[in-house]
């Protein structure tokens, strides 16, 4: 009897990338649905079913899985095959099946089918009702694959897969402009860290050999320099997608999404997913203990920040989204001093607890007392209380340094390719000063002076009525010719010719 | 055996004179599409009878053609080109799918005009014959200049013709100039595998390399080569723009004819195409942040693209041409669909300035997704044709360019902006009463253009192996010459 359940639980070790490919198979049939023009009440049901069953399927296996990897010898990383290659680089289709990894995902998909079971009925009716399970789906996915991935590319992926659906949801009232505006923030805010982890892939590539994390986190790079251009490249990931200084003012224009998004994205799950890379990179980072002093000052600014800030917000979706900013940051400081067990279990707890918080917050409302008021120790030092209720102007230092220098160099641009470019190669214009042909641009210009010189030669020489100056001249040298050639016709000339030849012969 | 490449690029050709001789319009679409699709199965019937595993060329047709000339009718394809046939057929089929009805003036030369490109775009796809290529290449700028100056915007189109006729013109000189230079070297051997073998000394070598850098990178096009694209994108007709930007033409003939004719000058040289490259990419991804039109958005994209392909080459590993080839392949089909949807913009709202858009997404749902989708694709996003190849393109650049590797990094996050935001503007925000408010979704047939794109562009997202198999023998045999030259 035993060993029917160890060995069931051993078959359903293989079905490990199932456990992304639900999600992900949801939100290609959901997208089906949207292709082919679902729409109204009726067709509700099964989409919110779709996702449902996928992420209950997900979690159900998920279960059995963890209960096995207690049981089972074979720890570590599973490879299921090779996905695509080209020579040198190979990414395989490798899944880490550690007991620590499969708890992890156990919370995110608990979370997940909590946050899809909660969003149907409080969706009800929203219009863009498939949308936002689409998204959700997706969402999964993503994250599954950041906690589940055996290699730095399928994490890459799941990195990227959690971009776009936060892309999606915070922008999902999409006819306010400043949703999708906050949304756009927050995805370029990202791309940042995206750009990070794609470096650091390049580098393990390169300087490894291969993606896979247990070589990355192998210490198999004796070269500090190596190992610390390698780290910087995920930590600033971790960093952009855990909202950690100096990244943190994406995420509070993060909660224009429907409130069960916001849980599951910001408040329990997405946001950890930085620590969660620097929890499996923790062999690396041991090697760069300056990257680790690093991330524990970045970890504790972001906590005190995410504290001072908390204190001022108005709603209760901001504070608690400071509030996770802040233990998030903990986490990160734990992973500084060295403390990743500790991190680890900090984030499974934090995530069960904010999930909670942040799908009851509709109803803070009604629950909770007016908010405390703030220590006098914050709004008699005005100089800190402005720069707290401002966020310490790191919104507009981004707006200022990264975005607007951007934008103008694109207008110069433009204008460099109106007025230089466009110039120097010649745009075709309207014919002036009645010509046939006009030359623009460098080239055009110097055909025009040239075939202008060309026309005042011919004008000059030819064609000018009455004869050019050159016809004249040819007249000229004509009718000498004419006399010429009568004076040769006589025979005393053309005998002297014939005796001039001679003399020149001999 | 059936003379599968002689059908497939004759069949366009006979079939665009059948279209002038028709005249009418009902006819002569129905002869185009005809042959659209006839074509569209003779590739699809190429690339099955193709075999993977070998790296030299097949389907090989020689004849005589001019013989005075030493000018051979000679065709044939290998794993880096086979793929671009199925690719220009679709692109050329979808194209002549969503071209509206009630052409003016002549319907029946437009119809002929867009077939006798297909049948040139195929010819520079199969040519084999350097002379050959040239004739094709040059026979391009003639069905285009018509198609833009006669059917495209008013004013703005005819001066979009002219320009591009002439730089294309021009562009053409340096590399007719290349081959005869190669061929002087060889005998006055005109044919490629003949060229492939002769050894032209390191200063002939670096002269040629400059010559088709010049000449292919006005088609590329390369920074500062580029205006062309911005304008012929904003002022032809939308459907055809997409038959231009979506064949990357250019990037094809560095890599069939500049790398391996001149391989020890070129990979003297690799700080040129990488830094050509880095250009392009920075300078496309910035530039389109100041674009007022998703028509130019998307055409300076694409200049952002290609300096991408341009940096997969300059690595010069099987690796980097693997993943550039996938790009072009990719690009066709997420750019070439952008524009055709674009083409139904313009057709529906008569603009697609960005100041005229808003609320796209709610009247028109199933247009905004596709889009989405597209857009996603040029962006690199996981799940796209666009990741694997971007992916292995910055993978193998960091290698060989570190710098410009970072470069395209930042690339990787302007061009995001640079698309999202436009984007935004225009398919999302409040609904803008009017044009855009009353304008239906797809009609069943463009709907099913961008259907199949869209799985097209997913499927071989999810499974690029596909590709990359038939990319691999070829793409190793090119690197492995390239590397043997250098000793």
């Amino acid at each position: 009897m035993l060993n029917c359940i160890v060995e069931a639980l051993a078959l359903a070790g293989t079905l490990l990338p199932l456990v992304v490919a639900l999600p992900l198979m949801g939100a290609l049939a959901i997208g089906a649905r949207l292709v082919a023009g679902v729409h109204g009440d009726d067709s509700e049901p099964a989409t919110a079913g779709l996702a449902r069953g996928a992420g209950l399927a997900s979690l159900l296996l998920l279960a059995a899985l963890s209960v096995g990897s207690f049981a089972a010898t074979a720890k570590g990383t599973q490879a299921f095959g090779e996905w695509f290659a080209a020579p040198g680089f190979a990414v395989n289709l490798s899944f880490a099946s550690d007991t620590q990894s499969l708890l992890l995902a156990l919370v995110v998909a608990f979370l997940g089918w909590v946050t899809l079971v909660f969003s149907t009925n409080y969706l009800h009716r929203e219009a863009g009702f498939h949308r936002f399970f689409l998204a959700m789906c997706l969402f999964l996915a993503g994250m599954q694959l950041i906690v589940l991935s055996g290699n730095a590319v399928l994490g890459f992926i799941g990195w990227e897969l959690c971009g776009l659906s936060s892309w999606l949801l915070i922008g999902f009232s999409d006819e306010r402009p400043l949703a999708t505006g906050n949304a756009l923030f927050a995805f370029l805010a990202n791309r940042i860290g995206d750009a990070g982890f794609l470096l650091a892939i390049g580098l393990a590539y390169w300087w490894v050999g291969s993606a896979e994390w247990s070589a990355i986190a192998s210490g198999s790079l004796p070269e500090t320099v190596k190992a610390r251009m390698l780290a910087l490249g995920l930590v600033t990931a971790a960093l952009a997608k855990s909202a950690q200084l100096p990244f943190t003012p994406w995420i509070a224009r993060a909660l224009e999404g429907p409130t069960p998004s916001s849980a599951v994205f910001y408040g329990a799950v997405m946001v950890h997913a930085g620590v969660i890379l620097l929890i499996r990179i923790e062999p690396l980072l041991l090697q760069v203990p300056d990257m680790m002093i690093a991330l524990a000052f970045a970890g504790l600014a972001t906590a005190v920040y995410g504290w001072l800030c908390g204190r001022v917000q108005s709603d209760v979706k901001s504070a608690l989204v400071y509030a996770t900013v802040m233990q998030v940051g903990l986490m990160v400081a734990a992973c500084g001093f060295g403390w990743f067990e500790f991190a680890a279990w900090h984030l499974a707890l934090h995530a069960l607890w904010r999930g909670y918080q942040f799908l009851m917050a509709p109803s803070y409302l009604l629950l909770a007392p007016r908010p405390a008021s703030l220590p006098p120790s914050l709004t008699q030092n005005v100089p800190l209380y402005t720069a707290v209720l401002q966020g310490f102007w790191l919104d507009r230092l981004a707006r200022g340094l990264l975005l607007r220098p951007t934008l103008s160099l694109g207008h110069d641009m433009r204008r460099l390719d109106d007025r230089v470019i466009d110039r120097l190669l010649g745009v075709p214009q309207e014919s002036h000063r009645g010509l046939a042909m006009s030359g623009n641009g460098v080239a055009g210009r110097a055909l025009t002076v040239l075939s202008e010189w060309l026309q005042l030669v011919e004008d000059r020489l030819v064609l000018q009525s009455g004869g050019g100056a050159m016809t004249r001249g040819l007249r000229r040298v004509g009718d000498a010719i004419r006399v010429l050639e009568g004076l040769l016709e006589e025979p005393r000339y053309l005998m002297l010719m014939v005796m001039a030849t001679f003399a020149v012969i001999l | 055996m059936l003379p599968l490449l002689s059908i497939l690029v004759l069949l366009p050709a006979v079939a665009a004179l059948l279209c002038l001789a028709a005249g009418g319009e009902k006819v002569a679409r129905g002869i185009a599409l005809l042959a659209a699709s006839l074509s569209l199965l003779v590739a699809l019937a190429a690339l099955a009878g193709f075999d993977a595993g070998r790296g030299d060329f097949q389907l090989v047709q020689r004849t005589a053609w001019i013989p005075g000339l030493g000018v051979e009718w000679h065709l044939g394809v290998d794993g880096l080109s086979i793929l671009f046939l199925p690719a220009t057929t679709l692109l050329f089929l979808a194209a002549l799918i969503v071209t509206g009805r009630g052409l003016s003036p002549a319907p029946g030369l437009h119809y002929a005009c867009v077939l006798l490109l297909e049948c040139a775009t195929l010819g520079i796809f199969c040519a084999l014959d350097t002379l050959l290529f040239f004739f094709f290449w040059e026979l391009t700028l003639l069905p285009l200049y018509f198609l833009v100056g006669l059917w495209g915007l008013a004013g703005s189109g005819a001066r979009a013709a002219t320009r591009y006729f002439m730089l294309m013109l021009g562009g053409g000189v340096p590399v007719l100039l290349a081959f005869l230079v190669l061929a002087s070297h060889a005998g006055m051997a005109f044919d490629l595998p003949s060229l492939l073998a002769a050894t032209p000394s390191r200063d002939t070598q670096i002269l040629v390399f400059l010559l088709f850098v010049i000449g292919f990178g006005v088609k590329v096009p390369i920074v500062p080569l580029h205006t062309w694209l911005p304008s012929l994108a904003l002022g032809g007709p939308a459907a055809v723009t997409a038959l231009v930007v979506g064949m990357k033409l250019g990037v094809y003939g560095l890599l069939r004819f500049a790398i391996p004719l001149a391989p020890v000058a070129a990979q003297d040289m690799h700080w040129l195409l990488a830094g050509l490259g880095t250009l392009g990419i920075l300078y496309g991804a910035v530039a389109t942040t100041a674009q007022s039109n998703l028509r130019g958005v998307v055409a300076y994209g694409s200049i952002s693209h290609v300096g991408l392909a341009l940096l997969g080459l300059a690595s010069f590993s099987a690796a980097g041409l693997q993943a550039t080839v996938l790009l072009l392949l990719g690009f066709t089909l997420a750019t070439g669909g952008s524009f055709l949807l674009l083409a139904g913009l313009q057709r529906r709202l008569g603009t697609t300035d960005l100041t005229a858009l808003s609320g796209i997404r709610q009247s028109m749902p199933r247009l905004a997704g596709f889009f989405l989708l597209f857009g996603l694709a040029g962006m690199g996003m996981p799940g796209t044709i666009g990741f694997p190849a971007e992916f292995l393109i910055v993978v193998t650049t960091l290698q060989e360019h570190s710098g410009a590797a970072l470069a395209a990094l930042f690339g990787m996050i302007v061009g995001a902006g640079a698309f999202l935001g436009p984007y935004r503007s225009a398919f999302f925000g409040p609904l803008r009463p009017g044009a855009v408010a009353e304008s239906d979704d797809l009609t069943p047939r463009e709907f099913a253009v961008a259907l199949v794109f869209a799985l097209l562009i997913v499927v071989t997202g999810l499974f690029p192996g596909v590709l990359l198999d038939v990319l691999r023998v070829s793409a190793d045999a090119w690197a492995t010459r390239l590397s043997l030259t250098t000793g």
